[in-house]
């Protein structure tokens, strides 16, 4: 039989049971929508994470105090909570002479009670040095920064998270204003604009940023920092700003094994690199459990394929009689059960699409998130693969049972 | 053209062993008008499909056309089945939900028919039983009589030697089976030889010879000649 009568016959078979063929395929439909859909979900999500690590510039390096094993998954131990004293206005000063090196900026962290008139939240306060504006790209929404004269001279002033602006103020403008922190009077100076903050957005939506020198001094009663950042000054390559960093900051702290050493530095790409990598362990994950419907819907194509087989054995016991080889019968079945995938597919990748472009819209509509709709050629290509192959595995076993009923028997069954 | 020596099929029910037939021979002639006939449990419908390759012998010799028949692969069976025999059953085995057209098409979608040669077959195949103006209406919508001339026109499409009919009138009314009795008649007079199986006296006397089994074995084997013709004949 040729392979395009092949064809018309199977798809005759799947018309003749519209009904059952479409409750058939709709097992494949979901698993390949949702299979399509999480694929979409994670590379929308790493493209958002690539876009924002390098809206705040990817020439940035990060110091934590305390050392971390070689691996990259393994975090600074300031990260898990601990408290180490290993970075100080020392280290700062001698990075920020370093020639590879444009600006320096330290950050400290605490939590306090914000009030303002009858208002009173919990909140975290950042202290950063006054540079921190030049290393970190923040946009306002009104007033702006504080300088690294406010720093120096301690100055009462502090700038607001969008979150804690709108919580504490609502409608009326902040600016000018004054909060209390730790019973300490502060000046609204600025508060930061909530689409600049991207990704950082739930994180410093709700956080104040005041002065280093107010913030360590006054309020905590420190002398170390929680974080210093650096921006490698133009024509240097990260890398090697790293490096010098890094034998900086062991010839302060005297340290001569680098297995001993009291500090983390870590570049933007190695945070990309982190972030990326658990994004796509997480995008797999998820896509081998919507995986799992894609097999309970190869499972249900078997099942139907074989109710078939058995209703139509008179059919299968005549075409054998007027001259069908078990090859013929083999091939029939065979591709009714991969058209069944295939167009099952094709409507799970169409399914798929339209929830991630309702997933898309949700995003824009309800965040800040700069989130672009994205349906990878591969994972198209994949699911249409996957689809088919579907169809082979499930689809073979009801086949080779049609193939092998001798035409007589067929032909006698009730 | 069919000369089969010692035939004997045995089935296997429930652990007993079952013969069907016992060491038949038989030899027929290219345009015989053959009625095999017998009670039921005679063994007629399992000679009929062990001459049609539709069954394998337990024993014996067959030859058809002056080839051997018992060593031929499933697949050489399936071909000449397709290009050789033409099949009437008594249950019609119609695809339902397919055409008169695509119903009689059936055979040249697994011969090597090219596609432009395979309407005229169709229609001319249609056209000897009578029903080019059914040729696009649903099989199932048809009456039996009219079913089983689909059946007589999917049997002849591929312009077969042998025509192997299997209690053809079985299922219909008199005015159907005489139809259908004086289309194989006329198909006979064409030159093919016809197999029919049936226990009606009457459908077998359009035959030219006459075999009748018992248990498995041949009783008689007579060539009275055809008592009845035509459709007027089936009322006699």
């Amino acid at each position: 039989m040729r392979f395009v009568d092949t064809v018309k016959t199977a798809s005759a078979g799947l018309r003749h049971a519209k009904v059952r063929s479409l409750l058939t395929i709709l097992g494949i439909v979901i698993g390949i929508a949702s299979v399509m859909l999480l694929m979409s979900i994670g590379t929308s999500a790493e493209r958002l994470i690539v876009d924002q690590v390098e809206r705040f510039g990817s020439n940035l390096i990060s110091i934590q105090p305390g050392g971390s094993s070689s691996s990259r998954f393994s975090p600074p131990p300031a990260v898990l909570g601990i408290v180490i004293k290993t970075l100080n206005e020392r280290d700062l000063d001698t990075i920020r002479r370093e020639p590879s090196v444009a600006g320096v900026s330290a950050e400290v962290r605490g939590s306090a009670r914000v009030i303002f008139e009858n208002n009173d939240l919990a909140t975290t306060y950042i202290g950063v040095t006054g540079e921190y504006f030049d290393i970190i790209n923040l946009e306002f929404e009104s007033g702006g920064r504080f300088t690294p004269f406010d720093d120096d001279s301690a100055a009462p002033v502090a700038i607001l998270g969008p979150g804690l602006a709108d919580e504490l103020f609502g409608e009326r403008n902040p600016i000018g204003k004054t909060i209390r922190i730790k019973d300490k009077t502060f000046r609204v100076v600025g508060v930061i604009s909530a689409e600049g903050l991207g990704l950082l957005g739930s994180a410093m939506s709700d956080m104040v940023l005041i002065p280093m020198s107010v913030a360590q001094k006054q309020l905590l009663g420190i002398n170390y920092y929680n974080e210093i950042a650096v921006k490698a000054a133009d024509g240097y390559d990260v890398e090697f700003v790293k490096s010098r960093i890094i034998s900086l900051l062991r010839q302060n702290h005297r340290i001569t094994d680098p297995d001993k050493d009291d500090f983390t530095v870590r570049t933007q790409a190695e945070a990309l690199d982190l972030l990326g990598t658990v994004t796509s362990v997480l995008t797999l994950f998820l896509t081998a459990i919507a995986s799992i419907s894609l097999i309970v819907g190869g499972i249900g194509v078997m099942n139907i394929m074989l109710v078939s087989v058995v209703e139509r054995t008179r059919e299968i016991g005549l075409r054998k009689a007027v001259g069908a080889t078990n090859r013929d019968i083999l091939m029939q079945f065979l591709v009714e059960a991969i058209m069944l995938s295939i167009v099952g597919g094709i409507a799970g990748i169409a399914l798929g699409a339209l929830l991630a472009a309702g997933v898309y819209v949700a995003v824009t509509q309800f965040s800040t998130f700069d989130w672009a709709f994205a349906m990878p050629a591969s994972a198209i290509l994949s699911a249409v693969l996957v689809a088919s192959v579907t169809g082979i595995i499930f689809g073979l076993y009801p086949a080779r049972r049609a193939a092998q009923k001798a035409p007589i028997e067929a032909l006698r069954y009730e | 053209m069919i000369h089969a020596e010692r035939l004997v099929k045995d089935y296997a029910t429930g652990g007993a062993r079952t013969r069907a037939l016992d060491h038949v021979n038989i030899t027929i002639d290219p345009g015989e008008f053959v009625a095999i006939m017998g009670p039921s449990g005679s063994g007629k419908s399992t000679l009929l499909h062990i001459l049609s390759f539709l069954e394998r012998p337990t024993e014996g010799a067959y030859q058809f056309g002056g080839r051997d028949m018992t060593s031929l692969a499933d697949a050489d069976l399936a071909g000449i089945r397709n290009r050789e025999l033409g099949f009437v059953f008594q249950s019609f085995n119609l695809l339902g939900r397919s055409s008169v057209y695509e119903n009689v098409e059936l055979p040249l979608l697994y011969s090597a028919v090219p596609p432009r040669e395979r309407k005229a077959k169709v229609e001319r195949a249609v056209g000897a039983v009578g029903l080019t103006d059914k040729l696009l209406v649903e099989a199932s919508r048809l009456s039996g009589g009219q079913k089983q001339r689909v059946a007589i026109a999917r049997a002849l499409v591929n312009d077969p030697q042998v025509i192997f009919a299997d209690e053809p009138t079985g299922n219909l009314d008199s005015a159907s089976g005489a139809q259908v009795m004086e289309i194989l008649e006329r198909l006979n007079n064409e030159g093919r030889t016809i197999i029919l199986v049936t226990h009606e006296t009457y459908t077998a006397e359009y035959a030219d010879r006459h075999i009748r089994l018992r248990d498995g074995k041949i009783e008689s084997d007579s060539k009275p000649g055809k008592r009845r013709t035509g459709i007027d004949g089936f009322f006699k």
